[in-house]
């Protein structure tokens, strides 16, 4: 007789779970008809599984049925006003589209920008001379005037004619011929409406969808808290 | 409704189905739990993630035993415990003796001079068995659980913790040799009756 070895002790515990095949249980069997320590092996490893099998099973401390909050479950969209599952999207669109307009509109005042500069009045210079020398010296580069036969005419007279005896007519008729001719006054642009409608429209849509979604999610809450109250 | 069916339509999404199941085996998924790591609040924390991470899981079932199935993912929970607990090891709430072990509850030291008719009642074995289970290595105290305490066959103690038929034959081998040795110091406190009834078995 020898001291069983971990693989005696091995097929000992198959052996207690049936778990040989019938030539190996064949065999263990005539071997612990002759091996008495085999055999007190044998029984202390099922004095061993019998402690196991009687431990005490505990009560569940609470109950491990899930929510569906914890398993990430999302309450569906309802079914009565499918259409607004689309607010969104439309609402969007017409946000980009109002923002779109609103920077080409912004991009047409280009050309009211580039006004042409205005004629520095050749009078605040004034040193040494009189009108002639002042229509001369004036600068107009932006509108290229050139002087007008009128203002040649007046130009010449006054060549020859002393500088201090201009009257005022005479002043103001000379700067209504060099002064450049005023642009053309624009007409009042009117004011567009329909950004400031097509923003509207898509507040509103996102708050409609906003406020179905969130009726949806409570009638869903409301439901699931029903079922778990009656199952328990 | 039967299993099969609550299983069906669970992995449709069914909560209800499946809360079904949980309340048939839960109680079965707990006391593994806690038999493996030892502790209640850990134990009903493991059960909980096991369970969710069936429910998200549950198409990967394919048949077969859905127990088994169920109490692999609760050892799984439990071995992410353990490996939790062996990155970060927690002090002792027992108090340490002159060599820092720590000195035992009285009540789970033999008593040399007891009469031998001394009776233990169900918290002493339970306590007993728990105090050697733990000190078992995690991958032999998984099969024991399982095996011996869960009444699961090989096969599926092969299912649950996914390793071969041979390999869990010898875990629950040593498994059980290991708790021998460690219950035999509580052996004198079993009930004189339980021993009455081993060796008229033999």
């Amino acid at each position: 007789m020898t001291t069983p070895t971990l693989h005696d002790l091995e097929k000992i515990s198959a052996y207690l779970d049936g778990q040989l095949s019938p030539a190996e249980r064949a065999r263990l069997d005539s071997r612990l008809a002759a091996d008495p320590e085999l055999r007190a092996a044998l029984d202390d490893l099922r004095q061993t599984r019998t402690l196991l099998r009687r431990t005490p099973r505990r009560r569940v401390p609470r109950d491990f049925t899930l929510t569906p909050k914890s398993v990430g479950i999302r309450p569906p969209v309802p079914r009565l006003v499918p259409a607004l599952g689309w607010a969104s999207a439309v609402a969007l669109l017409l946000f980009v589209c109002t923002l779109g307009t609103n920077f080409v509109s912004l991009g047409g005042l280009g050309p009211m920008a580039a006004a042409p500069k205005a004629v520095a009045p050749a009078f605040s210079r004034g040193v040494g001379g009189g009108p002639v020398e002042a229509v001369q010296a004036t600068a107009a580069p932006a509108s290229e005037v050139t002087p007008t036969p009128e203002v040649a005419n007046l130009l010449a007279p006054q060549v020859a004619a002393t500088p201090e005896a201009t009257t005022p007519a005479d002043m103001h008729a000379l700067e209504q011929a060099v002064r450049p001719p005023s642009p053309p006054a624009e007409p009042a642009r009117p004011i567009k409406l329909w950004p400031f409608i097509f923003l509207g429209l898509a507040i509103l849509l996102g708050l409609a969808a906003f406020s179905v979604r969130w009726s949806s999610i409570l009638a869903f809450r409301r439901k699931a808290g029903k079922n778990v109250r009656h199952d328990q | 409704m039967d299993e099969t069916a609550l299983i069906r339509s669970a992995q449709r999404g069914n909560l209800e189905a499946f809360n079904r199941l949980v309340l048939a085996y839960q109680d079965a998924l707990f006391n593994t739990a806690l038999r493996i790591l030892g502790d209640e609040d850990l134990a009903a924390d493991a059960t909980q993630e096991a369970f969710l991470s069936a429910f998200r899981g549950l198409n990967g079932y394919r048949g077969g035993s859905f127990r088994a199935w169920l109490l692999r993912t609760v050892t799984n929970a439990c071995y992410d415990e353990l490996r939790r607990q062996k990155r970060r090891p927690t002090t002792p709430l027992e108090p340490l003796n002159e060599d820092d072990e720590e000195i035992e509850a009285p009540r789970w030291l033999a008593d040399p001079g007891g009469s031998p008719e001394m009776q233990m009642d169900q918290a002493e074995l339970e306590h007993a068995i728990q105090h050697c289970l733990e000190a078992l290595p995690a991958d032999f105290r998984a099969v024991v659980v399982l095996a011996d305490i869960q009444g699961l066959d090989y096969a599926e103690v092969a299912i649950a913790i996914r390793k071969p038929l041979g390999t869990i034959k010898s875990r629950l081998a040593r498994a059980r040799l290991r708790l021998r040795e460690c219950l035999q110091g509580f052996w004198e406190l079993l009930p004189a009756a339980f021993r009455l009834e081993e060796e008229s078995a033999a």
